[in-house]
């Protein structure tokens, strides 16, 4: 994050959504504060409106009533490494972070090797993207989001298609970011495990509805969820 | 006797040239982003540009700009509106431009002869054609410079686009423009039938190499050129087509690419079997 930028914080006040602009609503009532310097996990069933409260957010949707105030100089955003059928695309790991860096209008080269560095992946720019494997492409998205220095990060569900050891890297370096340099991150989180270790908020989606926990309380529902079914 | 000292032939391969740069350079987005149909959509949408551009008097190619660059943005508009059946998009333009052409070359209100349009033909461009021609191509060229990153954002993630800054919706419209202007260089010498083999087969061919995005846009540039001069020069002496003897060529060096990568991957697994 910079250092001189306030710290992002997203606001979401009486929201309601559906694809059809007409009732049912995905997501019906939503309000929801996050502070800034918050992980969020937003989790939930499939189709429960996690990835349309995403979409949202990002300001690919526009919501049929209520407000989404998101106050950050600088948002970026992982996709889901899923949603990638590009993999066919020529293009290599430097053209694709140098691309966005121009995009992103920053002036220095220097910033690409940095946050490549950062995600460990700095040897790794003569690469083709489609050649990546599950992990290091996601650890390219990620590096890919820092440049600029973003103050809100949004990721849709960044352990899907990724293997064990290099989710476990990833999540360490989430949540160094979210503790060490303040950054505020909103996960769309299918890891429920992943979830629980590192958010500092839970907030789970049900129905279209959603409220906020603490991962403590989360981690009781679950168990209380379980108990009930068995 | 030297076949370019025919003016004919020299405004051919003027045309030539600007067609084995703009194509391509176009159709590696179009291809990169599942689109090539809409390069062929497109091709026959310029037909009816040609013959209301006949009908009314003025030029033929401006007519194909305009028409193609309107059908271009009307595609783009309709892609929002059957968001889930994105395919139908293109019968509907197809059925709109096709309809158009027809109805006018059957009502034989046209002064001029549209056929050399749908084969191409290298007698038939004019002064006024080439300059109009090198207007579009210089004018696409510096679109293309100018709008590099963000076309190429839009094809590879379309999203991060999105959250970077990029208009794209904008940036598609504009693209559509140039999609409209690359064909309408091309519609001379190439003709509408085959128009869209040589936006798309150049970069077919250079994907086969396996590169980055930047040497795999000069290498479509690189076939394109061999596509379009092969099929210029040889069309000369078979008395043919350039257009479609163009595309014989692209398919016959595409089809030379895979063989030669197909060689050299047996190659390798023999070597390093052996080692």
């Amino acid at each position: 994050m910079s250092e001189n930028a306030r710290p992002a914080k997203v606001e979401i006040n009486q929201l309601y959504f559906s694809y059809t602009g007409t009732q049912p609503y995905v997501l019906q009532d939503i309000n929801l504060l996050i502070e800034p310097g918050e992980y969020i996990s937003v989790v939930g069933d499939n189709g429960s409106g996690k990835s349309t409260l995403m979409r949202l957010l990002l300001g690919f949707l526009k919501p049929q009533k209520g407000r989404i105030t998101v106050r950050a100089q600088r948002l970026a955003y992982v996709p889901q490494k899923n949603d990638f059928s590009n993999a066919a695309f020529p293009i290599t790991v430097y053209e694709m972070m140098n691309a966005y860096r121009k995009l992103l209008k920053l002036k220095s080269r220097s910033c690409i090797q940095a946050a490549l560095t950062q995600v460990g992946m700095q040897e790794q720019t003569r690469a083709l993207m489609g050649t990546l494997s599950g992990g290091q492409h996601q650890k390219i998205l990620i590096a890919r989001a820092l440049l600029g220095q973003p103050d809100l990060l949004i990721l849709d569900e960044p352990s899907t298609g990724v293997d064990l050891d290099s989710q476990h890297e990833i999540y360490s370096f989430l949540k160094k970011l979210n503790r060490e340099q303040g950054l505020t991150l909103i996960s769309v989180e299918h890891n429920l495990d992943a979830a629980l270790a590192n958010s500092t908020q839970i907030y789970h989606i049900s129905a279209g509805q959603g409220h906020l926990c603490s991962p403590d309380q989360y981690a009781a529902e679950l168990l209380h969820r379980q108990r009930s079914l068995s | 006797m030297n076949m370019f000292q025919f003016a004919f032939m020299q405004n051919a391969l003027f045309v030539s040239i600007c067609i084995s740069v703009l194509c391509p350079c176009i159709g590696i987005f179009l291809v990169l982003r599942r689109y090539s149909m809409i390069g062929d959509t497109l091709s026959h949408a310029s037909l009816a540009g040609v013959t209301l551009g006949l009908l009314s008097g003025q030029s033929p190619l401006l007519g194909a700009f305009i028409f193609t660059a309107i059908s271009g943005a009307l595609i783009e508009w309709l892609r929002s509106y059957f968001k889930k059946f994105t395919d139908l998009i293109l019968s509907i333009v197809l059925a709109l431009s096709v309809g158009t052409a027809i109805t006018i070359i059957s009502s034989g209100k046209l002064n001029a002869n549209a056929d050399s349009f749908m084969f191409g033909s290298i007698l038939t461009v004019s002064h006024s054609d080439m300059i109009l021609v090198l207007i579009l191509s210089l004018l696409s060229v510096l679109t293309l410079i100018l709008l590099y990153n963000q076309l190429l954002y839009i094809a590879y993630d379309e999203e991060a686009a999105r959250v970077a800054g990029v208009r794209v919706r904008l940036i598609n419209y504009i693209f559509s423009i140039l999609v409209a202007a690359a064909i309408s260089v091309s519609i001379r010498v190439v003709g509408v039938l085959v128009l869209s083999s040589m936006i798309a087969l150049p970069v077919a061919t250079a994907l086969q190499l396996g590169k980055g995005f930047r040497p795999t846009l000069l290498f479509s540039i690189l076939f394109s050129f061999i596509d379009i001069m092969l099929g210029l020069v040889l069309s000369y002496y078979l008395n043919v087509a350039p257009g479609g003897f163009s595309a014989l060529v692209s398919v016959a060096v595409l089809l030379l690419v895979i063989a030669g990568k197909r060689l050299g991957m047996a190659l390798r697994s023999r070597r390093s079997a052996a080692a």
